[in-house]
């Protein structure tokens, strides 16, 4: 009969290199700190972290650099003096399922907006999307916005809300808001001009 | 190209439900949880907007609006909660010393409780993930009963890997035993305590604690995939301790379809060899040896199917199994060798960059596509492994920001010409809006309005309602002074009396009415002065404005021209920083694939050698047969 030894000792060592597979780390976690390891490792280990601190060091100048651009691009493209900025949030939302928003500047329309689920649950999460950012002069404007989507009982709903508002020299910042009217079971829409 | 559930989805996913929940409650002041259940309260929409893109897992763009927005000062209302958030997000994207400071800084000002324990669990967080335990605990200790509900949970979290990362393994069992039962994030840590007990010697508790999970119920692909890692665990811990039938149990609920299957499979048969009965694991080897070659599992298997044979004693099967495993380690060899050469031109990252695309820098993003490459199984088992994930997801972030580096280059080439235009738009129109000033003749306007206010002065002071006469009363008065002078001319004449009395009385009749006007009109002048007064003044303004525009306009777009020279500057400094590095971390992410290829293919010369010596020993052992026969006969 064949010796048993040399094929059941080599796979016991495979099975234990399998085995070692299984030896995870004690925190499966990408929050986990480095686990301790051989010299050898910790080298490679030091070079890994060498490279990921630079790597993080270059994301962070990225962000800040983003900021300044943005900050730039704000001031050139629409100064505080004639920005406008249109907001939409949504209360509740429950008797509401928004679809679409359009929104008018003086009988022109400056955005339609057509919402994916996620923008929608982010807006039910207390997100507050600025939909539009532009410029208007000094002087008294009206704005209007359509909401569609589905009421209650699942039927077709549009509604609009309308508001006039003066612009001063600052930037003014109107909120279109979606509430939901418990006393009548309805969506309800309304516009806030910020202060 | 098919799906790929990688094989330390578990560990992602704790980070993920352990960041996602963290990050809920970062946006949640005191309060998170579900949603639905607590909504901020939005006091400036601008901070809302942050949120909108958050809540999106737009994490780029939700920082960058957020730091704009904070410049602009439009989110002083939610100043703490801002800078909790932002120090969140620059934590997912490992800007550990950012991080650090804003929590430290909010600790240090004296923010409201609530904010005070959000960056203690924070700095807490970074402190571990530094692996700076001691100060991790500390900052634990600090926080004190104001975190909102899910953090609480989070806090115990981590605070049992703290536990666990000291070792201190039965504190940590205890402490993560106050979890509820119903945490998304339970199994994992009993995974993990499970396997570090084990590790630690304590098997008996780790046993018990992984049972937990391998017994436990699964609601989706994720969680059944960590209760067959559990249950493989066991299976393999049993197989050390020589209890087969333990081994055996744990293994028969791994899932066949799974990805641990294969493992499954082979820990089984040798749970079978190991109870002396080589026919029943020739079985389950059987079924794995015809399975996808590059499964490391299925290679042990070609060689456990011929050494069960000789077990049997069917040295004949034994012999042609272990030359045909010789056959299929050799191709595999070659099929290793092309994956690294493919790896090596680069191949690897673009298959996976194209099969794997995403919006922004990623956080919870991860490999879930194999690229279209030859022989892209052998890779399977390093694109699942955690350091490859996160190599690649610090190469694939490299890849966004040199995008979004080469935008705004691209942007600011459109702003110089918006800058030139409003230049040139500027120049075109001065000279133009100069004459209109001119035009309007300030001066001559302000001369004629002194001298309507003197007239009025004097006309007041010397009560001249003749002087506030309208122009049909002024054309009467002109009237009567004419009559008067012809009256006056011919001064003999009676037949004029009578004329020159009615004369007089038209006169007494105008006078009387001009007197009794002479208030309301004073007043109406004065009011009317006024208004000159105050267009005068707006002119004025204007004036000045435009005197001053002709010295700021310039100024403001040197400034803006200046900025833009500075910000192009920076980008350009950054470019090719951002490309050094992206190709640094392609060679390594590369090198970390192709270290896993070598080891697969030391593993396979090591199965060619075993299996070269189990047909030398076969040759051997039918030689001292025929040799046993020969010296029969006679």
């Amino acid at each position: 009969m064949m010796t048993k030894p040399s094929i059941v000792n080599r796979a016991a060592t495979a099975l234990l290199a399998l085995t070692t597979l299984f030896a995870l780390p004690v925190a499966w976690s990408a929050d986990a700190r480095p686990a301790k390891a051989a010299p050898e490792a910790h080298a490679k280990a030091a070079a890994t972290l060498g490279l990921d601190g630079r790597v993080q060091d270059v994301k962070g100048d990225v962000i800040r650099l983003n900021r300044d651009l943005l900050v730039l691009e704000e001031e050139l493209l629409f100064p505080a003096n004639t920005q406008v900025a249109v907001f939409v949030s949504m209360d509740v939302g429950k008797l509401f399922a928004l679809d679409s928003v359009q929104v008018t500047l003086d009988d022109k329309v400056v955005s339609s907006y057509l919402y994916t689920p996620l923008e929608v649950q982010a807006l039910h999460r207390g997100g507050v999307q600025r939909i539009h950012v532009g410029n208007l002069k000094t002087g008294e404007h009206t704005l209007t916005a359509f909401f569609t989507g589905q009421g209650p009982h699942e039927r077709d709903y549009k509604r609009g809300a309308t508001v006039k508002f003066e612009k001063t020299t600052g930037a003014k910042y109107i909120e279109l808001r979606i509430k939901d009217s418990t006393g009548k079971l309805q969506p309800e829409f309304d516009v806030k001009v910020w202060q | 190209m098919g799906r790929f559930v990688p094989k330390d989805l578990p560990r992602r996913l704790i980070a993920r439900t352990a960041l996602a929940a963290a990050a809920l409650a970062l946006a949640l002041p005191g309060a998170a949880g579900a949603a639905d259940k607590f909504r901020p309260v939005i006091q400036e929409p601008h901070y809302g907007d942050a949120l909108f893109h958050f809540y999106q897992e737009h994490y780029f763009s939700s920082v960058t609006g957020l730091m704009v927005s904070q410049h602009f000062e439009r989110v002083a209302k939610h100043a703490d909660e801002a800078e909790v958030l932002r120090g969140g997000l620059l934590l997912s994207y490992g800007l550990h010393r950012e991080a650090g400071e804003i929590f430290a800084q909010l600790i240090e000002k004296g923010a409201p409780p609530a904010v005070q324990d959000r960056a203690w669990f924070y700095l807490a967080k970074i402190r571990y993930q530094r692996g700076f335990l001691a100060e991790a605990s500390d900052a634990l200790a600090r926080i004190g009963k104001n975190l909102p509900p899910d953090l609480q949970e989070e806090h115990v979290l981590l605070h049992g890997n703290v536990l666990m990362a000291s070792g201190a393994f039965a504190e940590a069992a205890k402490m993560l035993a106050s979890l509820p039962k119903d945490h998304s994030a339970g199994p994992y840590v009993r995974y993990n305590l499970g396997v570090a007990l084990i590790k630690n010697g304590e098997v008996a508790d780790g046993t018990a604690m992984l049972e937990l999970v391998g017994r436990g119920k699964a609601v989706d692909e994720e969680t059944r995939s960590l209760r067959d890692h559990a249950n493989l665990a066991l299976g393999f811990s049993a197989l050390r301790q020589q209890r087969p039938d333990l081994a055996k149990t744990a293994l028969e609920r791994v899932r066949l379809s799974g990805m641990l299957a294969n493992r499954a499979l082979l820990g089984f048969g040798w749970a079978d060899a190991e109870a002396k009965d080589p026919r029943r694991a020739l079985v389950a080897w059987t079924e794995l040896a015809g399975r996808e070659v590059s499964d490391a599992a299925v290679l042990e298997a070609r060689l456990a199917v011929p050494y069960a044979y000789s077990e049997l004693s069917a040295f004949g099967q034994a012999m042609d199994g272990f030359n045909a495993a010789l056959e299929k380690f050799d191709s595999e060899g070659k099929a290793l060798d092309e994956s690294i050469a493919a790896i090596r031109s680069g191949a690897l990252l673009n298959g996976l960059l194209q099969s794997n695309p995403g919006e922004e820098m990623g956080w919870f993003w991860n490999i879930r596509v194999l690229p279209e490459m030859a022989h892209s199984g052998n890779l399977a088992q390093v694109l699942a492994q955690h350091d490859f994930q996160e190599a690649f997801k610090n190469y694939r972030d490299l890849n966004f920001l040199a995008k979004n580096l080469q935008t705004w280059l691209d942007k600011l080439v459109a702003f110089e010409d918006m800058l030139t235009n409003r230049r040139k738009a500027y120049a075109d129109r001065l000279p133009q809006i100069r004459a209109q000033a001119a035009e309007a003749g300030l001066g001559d306007l302000q001369r004629r309005h002194d001298a309507l206010a003197s007239q009025l002065e004097r006309a007041e002071v010397e009560t001249d309602a003749a002087a506030f006469a309208d122009s049909k009363q002024a054309d009467m008065l002109e009237r009567i002074a004419s009559a008067r002078q012809t009256i006056a001319a011919n001064a003999g004449d009676a037949s004029l009396v009578d004329a020159a009395e009615q004369l007089r009385r038209v006169e007494g009749a105008l006078t009387w009415q001009l007197a009794q006007e002479f208030p309301a009109r004073v007043w109406e002048t004065r009011k009317a002065l006024q208004a000159v007064d105050a267009g005068l003044a707006q002119a004025r303004q204007r004036e000045a404005a435009l005197a001053r525009a002709q010295v700021d306009e310039p100024v403001r777009f040197d400034r803006f021209g200046q900025r833009i020279a500075e910000l192009a500057h920076r980008i350009r400094a950054l470019v090719p920083r951002v490309a050094a590095l992206k190709a640094e971390q392609q060679g390594q992410v590369q090198e970390l694939a192709v270290a896993e290829l070598v080891r697969q293919k030391e593993r396979l010369a090591e199965y060619v050698t075993q299996a070269r010596f189990a047909v030398a020993q076969l040759h051997d052992r039918a030689h001292l047969a025929q040799d046993g026969e020969h010296a029969k006969q006679p």
